[in-house]
């Protein structure tokens, strides 16, 4: 590694540039990290991820009689418990913001205008945020016990009420 | 490009070869050359010439024969020959080339040889693009060795690991095919490009140069070494052999070295 | 038509042109013009090595470093000038190193030499460790480090400006440059560049021969241009031919194969050079090896199918060692010949390679314009320029050094003229000629095509002008030469596109070269004796009496031989008297 230069000198600039219609002096310097640091986030939500779904995959699918023993009242009996809930909030924030920013990096690829750009980001983020507030919404305000309902239906512990 | 067609090629070459020594192989191809010349047209088109060309012929070599003998209007930049210089990077058969360094017979003969300038950079004239935008970014990275240390009466010594750190990316000939061959370029042209960040790379890992960490932010730019998708296309394109896509990676890790 | 005014303008952006350009771009306002892009000027394709007597590995000083550029150059060498070019290689090589060029390292850090054909300990006694090299690329290091420097240092390049053609005026003091006229390929517009001082370093002309290491784009402009301009050429029957040409092809093989213990071996697999040079034997200079190599072919010890070429033998060095060292050249013979270079020898011939002659100037880079007096404010430099620092041959390794001592010699004394000096008016007419030029190739005249005329014209100088010479095949060539000018008149080119019009660009080159073969032949008819790169058979020996001088060569349309007039100027004499070149 190179060391630090004590004084700066001039990052030699070259005039902007525009053939076509099309800009190629970049757009400002927007000298933040925040490129580096969602590549880095990619990364390792991506390895977290891994074994949040893999998790969810394997206690879902396959323990005791897999997948037959999903109903409302199995979804239920996960949420009442603290362990699944913030097991399911971590995997649904990281997914979506892992997908999220997937989809800005391929809207960013793939569209060439920089207005289509703003609008499918606009159409992407409001998308996304909207996914989260309700998933997070449900699986704190989630009522496993619901009055009235047909009891064979739910959750073991709600026939103690 | 299929292997196995490239082999069989080659072994007609061998044979040929043995049939006669004296007998220098021939092949006929069909050249398609995408034209475009915006003083006349408004739109690009294609010509094909069918040609019949002899042993060692590079794609150069067929390209030359159609504008000596038959129309001299086609335009190419060219200069060396030989793969030093960097001139004549086009897209041939899909793929990112020097016309001087791709022999005929590696090419699949069965089929046309489609011939096409450079992707992402502005066309001039048939295969001529405005390299302007390349040497911008090639520019803006710094690509000179920063030492503000009083300079030595002598040379400033280097071990000889110090200076094979480096060595694969001093070979850029800056011919634009591993940049025009990248995705992440064709879009909107913002992107550093691989060649920008090889020459970077060259610098950065240099023991003698002290201005690593502004080049190391310069690419940390929205469109700097964040942009690469690893899609290897770089690496694959360059004729100079430089593994591209390592350097970007090693520029990123440093870039996480300095920053964080 | 654009008038632009800078103090200084450089013509070439290759080694000298860039290396002039970073002197006099951080002293006066400077502008160079280059009809490619920088980087794919033919420095680049220099591989082996740039000579200088650092003493590194083992023990040199400059002073044998003269003694074998004079001797090399078969003591056609003005010795000032050798001089003054060995002194100054330790800090030409310091200067590229301090700007960051990528020098191969000793085990204790310090720059690697290594040894190259003709370079020698204590006046010839053995191959000496003198060349700074980086791998095999040691010119496309020395190019790119150049072109670096430059854009650290904001100097301003004009890309694909042709300059064809220069203005002189003359003043009361003599003739003098006003600036160039250069044509815009991108928008087939001449533009003026106005200048105080203006400084050729546009390279060489290789392309007048068929077997060429040279690019496509050496065509010897700046030669021509100068040439038309009432300027003389030096020493212009000087053409050296590289002996390790891949066979067929004429792409260079460094010396550097033979200087890291490459071996070339006739159809016998005899090691031939033991017989023509004893002590050094494969490395010995480029003309005796060439020369050797061509005769071996005479003599029908050639191998192939045709008898036509000898064997560069590298089979004998590790692997390793050959990647570590050779790695450009190995992989050229992979792909272009089929040959691998770890198991099989390659095939090579010797290749058209570098012009000697040039535009004379003095030892600041200053232009001659006859035997005596330079012009002050027009300077060039590098394989354009004939200093003269290689005589009738040049060493290999010499050529980078030339074109960094006197590339950066030109650009430091362009600059301080110019900022002596006023701008000198142009003339209105200044743009006419060039005009002329470009109009009567594109008009059409008859049916004749550029290519089959320069094929043509590389066929003669193959065949006449190559290594062996006689005053008959340079006769023929002069014949063949008047009669390709005669179809000259009649071309007609196929472009008539403002726009990158590379066919028209063609066309002027082909001009330029039809007049350096003339110039080459008319000299090499005058220089009855062999020396250096210039062999005569018919005056097989070195006669110092009558040719101990340089040729000045002018237009002259008043001249019988082909409108050429042939003058001497003599040579420079300090330490060296001349002796017999034995090695």
């Amino acid at each position: 590694m190179s060391t630090p230069l004590k004084t700066k000198i001039q990052v030699p600039r070259s005039r902007d540039l525009e053939v076509d219609g099309v800009k190629y002096n970049r757009a400002g310097s927007s000298r933040s990290r925040f490129e580096m640091f969602a590549w880095l986030f990619m990364r390792m939500s991506g390895i977290v991820l891994i074994v949040l779904v893999f998790g969810h995959l394997f206690v879902n699918l396959m323990v005791g009689e897999g997948v037959h023993a999903v109903d409302f009242g199995f979804v239920g009996g996960k949420w009442a418990n603290p362990f699944w809930q913030v097991w399911d909030l971590v995997m649904l924030w990281l997914a979506m913001l892992h997908g999220t920013n997937g989809i800005r990096v391929i809207i960013d690829d793939y569209a060439a205008r920089n207005t289509t750009r703003f609008w499918l980001k606009v159409l992407l983020f409001v998308a996304s945020a909207f996914v989260i507030l309700l998933g997070t919404m449900v699986i704190f305000t989630f009522e496993p016990c619901p009055a009235g309902a047909d009891p064979s239906l739910l959750a073991s512990f709600c026939s103690a009420h | 490009m299929s292997t196995a067609v490239t082999e069989n090629q080659n072994q007609d070459a061998q044979q040929t070869d043995d049939a006669g020594e004296e007998a220098i192989p021939t092949y006929d191809i069909v050249l398609r050359v995408r034209r475009y010349d915006p003083e006349f047209e408004t739109e690009a088109h294609w010509d094909e010439w069918p040609l019949t060309m002899y042993g060692t012929d590079r794609v150069l070599d067929a390209l030359h024969k159609v504008k000596w003998e038959l129309d001299g209007s086609l335009s190419f930049r060219r200069s060396c020959a030989h793969g030093v210089c960097g001139s004549d990077a086009m897209r041939i058969n899909g793929r990112n080339r020097l016309a001087c360094k791709t022999l005929l017979k590696d090419l699949d003969l069965s089929k046309p040889i489609l011939v096409e300038p450079i992707k992402g950079l502005p066309c001039e004239k048939d295969l001529i693009v405005d390299m302007e935008p390349f040497f911008q970014s090639y520019r803006e990275i710094m690509p000179f060795l920063v030492n503000e240390d009083h300079t030595p009466t002598g040379e400033r010594f280097q071990s000889q690991d110090d200076r094979a750190r480096f060595d694969d990316t001093t070979k850029c000939i800056l011919c634009a095919a591993c940049t025009s061959s990248c995705p992440v370029f064709w879009t909107d042209g913002q992107y550093f490009g691989p060649a920008a960040i090889v020459n970077a790379h060259r610098f950065i890992f240099d023991s003698r140069d002290q201005a690593g960490d502004m080049r190391l932010e310069i690419l940390n730019d929205k469109e700097g070494v964040w942009r690469c998708r690893t899609t290897f296309n770089c690496t694959e394109a360059c004729p100079r052999g430089i593994q591209v896509t390592k350097a970007i990676a090693e520029v990123k890790k440093a870039v996480f070295a300095s920053a964080l | 038509m654009q008038v632009h005014k800078y103090d200084v303008v450089i013509v070439g952006a290759g080694g000298a042109g860039m290396r002039a350009a970073i002197e006099s771009g951080q002293r006066a306002r400077t502008a160079v013009l280059t009809k490619l892009y920088p980087t794919r000027s033919h420095t680049g394709a220099a591989q082996g090595g740039m000579c200088a007597a650092l003493a590194n590995v083992e023990e040199d000083n400059w002073e044998w470093h003269t003694f074998d550029t004079v001797k090399g150059g078969d003591y056609l060498v003005d010795q000032d000038a050798a001089e003054v070019m060995a002194k100054e290689a330790i800090d030409a090589v310091l200067d590229l190193e301090h700007m960051g060029l990528p020098f191969n390292r000793t085990p204790e850090g310090k720059i690697d030499q290594r040894r190259f054909g003709g370079h020698t300990r204590d006046h010839g006694k053995n191959p000496v460790r003198r060349a700074c090299y980086a791998a095999d690329r040691t010119g496309h290091m020395i190019l790119q480090t150049l072109y670096q420097t430059c854009i650290k240092h904001n100097v301003e390049f004009f890309n694909e400006y042709y300059v064809l053609d220069l203005i002189m005026v003359d003043t009361p003091e003599g003739r003098r440059p006003a600036g160039v006229v250069s044509y815009d390929l991108a928008t087939g517009e001449l533009h003026v560049f106005q200048a105080k001082s203006v400084v050729f370093a546009s390279g060489g002309a290789g392309k007048v021969f068929k077997t060429t290491s040279n690019a496509h784009t050496l065509t010897g402009d700046g030669m021509a241009i100068a040439f038309r301009n009432g300027l003389p050429l030096e020493d212009m029957e000087f053409v050296q031919f590289h002996p390790t040409g891949l066979a067929g092809l004429g792409i260079l093989v460094s010396e550097a194969a033979r200087g890291e213990g490459g071996i070339l071996r006739n159809s016998e697999g005899e090691r031939f050079m033991e017989r023509y040079a004893p002590t050094i034997k494969d490395l010995a200079p480029r003309d005796i090896v060439a020369r050797s190599m061509a005769n071996e072919v005479r003599e029908g010890r050639g191998c192939g199918p045709n008898k036509d070429y000898v064997l560069l033998d590298l089979t004998h060095l590790e692997p390793a060692h050959i990647d570590a060292k050779l790695p450009d050249i190995t992989e050229f013979a992979r792909t272009y010949l089929g040959v691998e270079p770890y198991t099989e020898p390659v095939p090579v011939f010797p290749t058209a390679h570098y012009c000697m002659g040039g535009i004379p100037t003095d030892i600041k880079g200053e232009v001659f314009q006859d035997s005596e007096t330079t012009i002050p404010g027009l300077y060039a430099a590098g394989e354009v320029a004939c200093v003269s620092v290689h005589g009738s041959n040049r060493l290999g390794t010499n050529s980078l050094l030339d074109i960094n001592v006197f590339g950066k010699r030109a650009g430091v004394f362009a600059a301080e003229y110019a900022q002596s000096a006023e701008f000198l008016p142009v003339p209105d007419d200044a743009v006419a000629r060039t005009e002329a030029l470009l109009d009567n190739a594109r008009s059409p005249h008859g049916n004749e095509k550029v290519a089959a005329i320069r094929k043509d014209l590389q066929d003669t100088m193959d065949l006449n002008m190559q290594v062996f010479r006689t005053a008959e095949t340079i006769q023929k060539a002069l014949d063949d030469i008047a009669a390709l000018e005669e179809r000259y008149a009649n071309i007609s080119i196929q472009d008539q596109g403002k726009r990158f019009n590379l066919d028209l660009l063609e066309a002027v080159e082909l001009g330029f070269l039809l007049e350096l073969a003339k110039v080459m032949a008319v000299a090499a008819l005058h220089r009855e004796e062999s020396r250096g790169g210039h062999f005569r058979e018919d005056f097989p020996n070195r006669d110092d009496e009558n040719f101990m001088v340089h040729s000045m060569v002018y237009e002259d349309p008043s001249s019988a031989t082909a409108g050429i007039r042939q003058e001497t100027k003599p040579v420079v004499m300090t330490r060296y008297e001349p002796m017999e070149r034995k090695y």
